[in-house]
């Protein structure tokens, strides 16, 4: 039986893995294809991507769901021909079957919600009905799929992100975390609906989030910030995951300009900023995994030197 | 007349489409010059809403309510505008799209949006736009200028096509090309021989205004 993660995290720095996009289209997603339908085209490199994440070192995978509600998959051709449940169930089972092959069934599978793409009114016609009933039929799906947790993120919308949560929270009783994007402005630090981290902190947690944190947008480097003054205003565990740094191009190909040595540097001040949970998001590979539990691992030998 | 241009500024400001839209046909009620209305009422408004958006002071919500008002009052005072002799000075003709295999279209619609705000005549082409489909267009409008969107790593050399196929038509020369979306930047920008890269709908809108005076 694996130990509740919310019980980890106050013990030690829990490590998540990276980027799931930018690895399925370094294996050769095609332009008019999307991740989720990988689960089924090819779902043994969607296996092999998180094997990779295991085998550098991650306590925490997240399924191939990011995009799998009803309302996101319905905006793609190929996301049309796909039946929500079916995608989201699928890609906690090659999480699992990834924890397996790895011999790793210790570590923890995260059930990944992201944004529906649509806004709430003014901007859009998303109603909080809608998002609701689309957010539980996801999560239902990742519930039945067995995931240890739940992974809310690069949420933009902290109204869309409390639909989810609460969505969770109606059909299960694991830990759910929840990531906000937040972008870098003069005034401070904002999501695009203006969400302050002040008002994510506050609402999240009366909402009953077990984790909070932010992801994307902001590269590691721009990111550091943010750390000291997210972890002054809760006690809750903070996981904090950013991008690799802006991509270059070389032939025609993405390349991230950041190596995961610096990333791992940036990561470092985020530990003694006192967050408790860090992975990547876009551009990040396993190579920065890696790189992550050395760090991790050596932050955690001289905290352990320093109390005996 | 003062008082109005201010209260025209502030329905933009507020995002009040109702205001706008009164304050629009007072205009014409009261045969106050139109131009002068748009100029230094609306449009001053909409300017102090992309300012007050760069800043982080206001944020989605609010930038598309205030281009909706300004909409509104457009809408109203456009075609006696053109009725008139007043002529506003055209600010020129942009075509935009997302570039093919790519349907994130979010921004690509708030820079349309800001752009029609600001009295640009926009043809949007909507999201995963084949690279002909710019350049014929473009051809078909005489337009002034093309906004390409790439918001994945993947769809950003779609960019570079759009730019290719110009250079082989022989008409690179006669339109500007503005780029954005995440993942690129003015270095990609420069690298593909655009004329320019703007992260957000307001920054936009300037590069648009600079790329077209310097034309």
């Amino acid at each position: 039986m694996k130990e509740d993660i919310r019980k980890i995290i106050r013990q030690r720095k829990v490590l998540f893995d990276g980027g799931m996009g930018s690895m399925l289209i370094a294996a050769g997603l095609g332009e008019r294809e999307i991740p989720e339908q990988w689960n089924f085209l090819h779902p043994e490199k969607v296996i092999d991507i998180h094997i990779a994440y295991l085998a550098a070192g991650a306590d925490v995978i997240q399924t191939n769901s990011f995009g799998a509600t009803s309302i996101k998959l319905s905006a793609s051709e190929a996301g049309k021909a796909l039946d929500p449940a079916e995608v989201n169930e699928k890609a906690a089972g090659l999480a699992f079957e990834a924890l397996e092959r790895a011999k790793a069934p210790d570590r923890y599978v995260a059930g990944d919600i992201g944004p529906t793409g649509e806004f709430f009114a003014p901007v859009g016609r998303l109603t909080e009905k809608r998002a609701r009933e689309a957010f539980r039929e996801q999560a239902e799906a990742l519930e039945r799929g067995g995931v240890d947790l739940f992974l809310i993120e690069t949420m933009y919308d902290l109204r869309e992100a409390v639909e989810a949560l609460r969505a969770v929270k109606e059909v299960s009783k694991k830990p759910v975390a929840v990531e906000m994007t937040f972008d870098s402005k003069p005034k401070g630090y904002f999501t695009l609906m203006g969400d302050t981290p002040e008002k994510a902190a506050e609402i999240l947690s009366a909402e009953g989030a077990d984790l909070l944190g932010a992801n994307c947008t902001l590269s590691s480097d721009r990111i550091i910030q943010l750390a000291p003054r997210f972890r002054g205003l809760t006690d809750m565990p903070l996981l904090f995951q950013p991008n690799a740094g802006s991509p270059a191009f070389t032939h025609g190909k993405a390349v991230y300009r950041q190596s995961p040595e610096e990333f791992a540097r940036d990561i470092e001040k985020l530990l003694e900023a006192g967050i408790d949970a860090v992975g990547g998001c876009c551009g990040t590979t396993p190579d920065f995994t890696r790189e992550l539990r050395k760090l991790i691992d050596g932050y955690q030998q001289q905290a352990d030197d320093r109390e005996s | 007349m003062k008082k109005h241009l201010e209260e025209c500024a502030q329905s933009v400001l507020d995002g009040d489409q109702d205001k706008a839209e009164e304050l629009a046909e007072l205009t014409l009620k009261d045969s106050l010059p139109v131009l002068e209305v748009i100029e230094h009422g609306f449009v001053s408004g909409i300017r102090e809403v992309g300012r007050l958006w760069e800043d982080g002071v206001l944020f989605l919500p609010e930038l598309v309510m205030g281009a909706e008002a300004m909409k509104k009052a457009m809408e109203i005072l456009q075609p006696a505008l053109e009725a008139s002799s007043e002529k506003q000075e055209k600010a020129g003709h942009v075509i935009i799209g997302t570039i093919e295999g790519d349907i994130h279209d979010i921004g690509k619609t708030l820079v349309a949006t800001m752009l029609s705000a600001n009295g640009f005549e926009i043809t949007d082409l909507g999201a995963d736009v084949p690279v002909a489909d710019f350049v014929d267009e473009a051809e078909k409008k005489n337009a002034d200028c093309i906004a390409i969107s790439a918001l994945l790593t993947t769809t950003m050399p779609g960019q570079k096509k759009v730019i290719d196929e110009l250079e082989n038509r022989s008409i690179r020369k006669k339109v500007r090309v503005l780029v954005g979306g995440a993942p690129c930047d003015e270095d990609w920008a420069e690298q593909i021989g655009a004329d320019g890269y703007a992260g957000d709908a307001v920054a936009a809108v300037a590069l648009v205004k600079r790329l077209l005076k310097k034309g």
